[in-house]
């Protein structure tokens, strides 16, 4: 244990030490980040407008809270490793890091904080700035916040873990792009950018039993207190069962993958 | 004439490598496919509680979602790859050997690389566009047509002169893909008209980043909802933009100096 802290640090001052070189590209990704939320925010208040205010049990303060909520969410919980680990199988440089004692997954995990980490000062003021210009209006109370902690965190390892199950078929197909892009729509159908899922009329019943939810829905209503706290509650034991799934999941396949997985361009 | 016959032949040769790799172009067809039925739900979803959103109705909301998918299906089509490639020539320097070709090298650089694929969301644009009219209902004049054809003319043009200058910028400052970036992420914004944004992002996408402008006007225009003042007011915008990108371009041009030489 002691020995992996030691390598987690090394590799932690080598990653901050690589992004810092790479700042411009960081507020790049950003943008990224907030476009959607907030175009569908302005479509949601627009539409909330023309209904004299409300949509819903929700008012056009409550949708800005709610997308602040998964802005804020969609950046902690961000996963692209499965676009680097395609990279890595195609140009063979997936090899040297098989045959290093850590696995490669550790790898992701420092460079997926390290992103994180440098790139929240630069989201937050542009928060406040949506909130701002939508007069969002929390209703969070204190056990929210103490509630949406393990929320995000278990939303983020589960949104990593996928990132990985994704990337595994990668042993097999070489390209996961078009698999990844699959997975892209899902998330944007059903995990609560293109609506709360109690919005989706018809799919909302789907959209419950899917994990696409529980990687940004379930912390952004939490945050925003638009969840009790036993709903609350009962959503992090399906984020915590869905994380164990695929964890389960990405075990079995990684170990398939690696056994019949012959280099590229070596 | 030559140039119409040049932009065949990039076409042919660049559908031929395409075809080198069947199944990744089929999967490629199917990602569009998801991709437009996804966007055309959300509208669905977003209708399924409001009968307007600032006075689009559900029917004009899917021509604007068709015309969205048409100027980034075209623009996908003709400029992305191509720029991109062009921005690699500059880095590695064999934007010589383009330069060399006795062709106009505006028309090379912003053509070469035609993506014959991605025609299918172009396809796909104009099927949603017809489930939109026809969910609209009545017929629409000549006049509104006219006024679809030149603003949608005129969108594309606007969209591929900011390209243009964006790349151009890569004469001077050898990374400025970050920049094209910058224009890719504003791009999702286009799937909805801009009178709906908030001030801020409403101005940048209908100047800097003109893609709110090249998607609504025609939307607008095909739901009979532009004034002539509008037309002729696009119309002047995109001849004089046209005309600054080119002059851009070539002031570039003479201050090249070729890398590595």
């Amino acid at each position: 244990m002691r020995q992996l802290l030691r390598v987690y640090r090394a590799i932690f001052v080598a990653e901050f030490q690589a992004a810092a070189q790479y700042r411009v590209q960081s507020v790049l990704w950003l943008l990224f980040a907030i476009i959607r939320p907030v175009v569908f925010l302005a479509a949601w208040s627009a539409a909330a407008a023309t209904q004299g205010g409300r949509i819903g049990d929700m008012t056009i303060s409550d949708f800005a809270a709610y997308y602040v909520a998964v802005t804020l969410v969609s950046q902690l919980t961000m996963s692209w490793n499965a676009y680097d680990f395609e990279l890595e199988i195609r140009q063979g440089k997936l090899s040297p890091k098989l045959l290093r004692p850590l696995h490669p997954l550790h790898y992701s995990v420092v460079e997926n904080i390290v992103f994180k980490v440098a790139t929240m000062p630069a989201l937050l003021p542009v928060l406040v700035l949506i909130a701002w210009t939508f007069q969002a209006r929390f209703a969070t109370t204190w056990g929210h916040v103490l509630l949406f902690v393990p929320s995000v965190l278990l939303a983020a390892a589960l949104r990593f873990m996928f990132g990985w199950l994704m990337a595994t078929f990668a042993f097999w197909t070489t390209r996961v792009h078009g698999i990844m892009h699959v997975y892209d729509r899902l998330v944007f159908l059903f995990a609560g950018q293109l609506a709360p899922l109690s919005l989706l009329g018809g799919l909302a019943s789907i959209a419950y039993w899917l994990p696409f939810g529980y990687m940004l829905w379930a912390p952004s209503e939490i945050l925003r207190g638009g969840a009790s706290i036993d709903q609350a509650l009962g959503m992090i034991a399906i984020q915590a069962m869905w994380l164990a799934l695929s964890w389960l999941g990405f075990l079995g396949l990684w170990q398939l993958g690696v056994r019949q997985f012959s280099a590229v361009g070596a | 004439m030559r140039y119409l016959r040049l932009l065949g032949l990039f076409a042919r040769t660049e559908l031929q490598f395409a075809l080198e790799y069947r199944a990744n172009l089929a999967l490629d067809l199917f990602e569009e496919l998801i991709i437009v039925i996804s966007s055309l739900v959300a509208v669905l979803i977003l209708y399924d509680h409001t009968s307007a959103i600032n006075g689009w109705t559900e029917g004009q909301m899917i021509e604007l979602l068709g015309v969205y998918y048409l100027v980034q299906g075209a623009q996908a089509v003709v400029f992305e790859t191509s720029f991109e490639r062009f921005m690699e020539h500059v880095r590695m320097g064999t934007l010589d050997f383009i330069l060399i070709k006795p062709v106009d090298s505006q028309f090379m650089i912003s053509t070469r690389h035609v993506q014959v694929p991605q025609f299918g969301q172009i396809a796909m644009g104009v099927l949603v566009l017809a489930i939109g009219i026809a969910q609209v209902g009545g017929g629409f004049g000549v006049l509104d047509t006219l006024a679809f054809a030149a603003t949608l003319a005129c969108g594309l043009l606007l969209v591929y002169s900011l390209l243009l200058v964006l790349s151009t910028l890569s004469f001077w400052f050898v990374r400025v893909e970050n920049l094209l970036a910058i224009f890719w992420s504003f791009l999702d914004a286009g799937r909805f008209p801009v009178d709906v944004y908030p001030g801020w992002l409403r101005v940048t996408l209908s100047t800097v980043v003109p893609i709110g402008i090249a998607v609504t006007v025609p939307a607008q225009a095909i739901a009979g909802r532009l004034e002539l003042a509008g037309v002729v007011a696009m119309i002047g915008g995109t001849i004089s933009m046209c005309w600054f990108a080119s002059w851009f371009w070539r002031r570039g041009l003479r201050s090249y100096t070729g890398a590595s030489a």
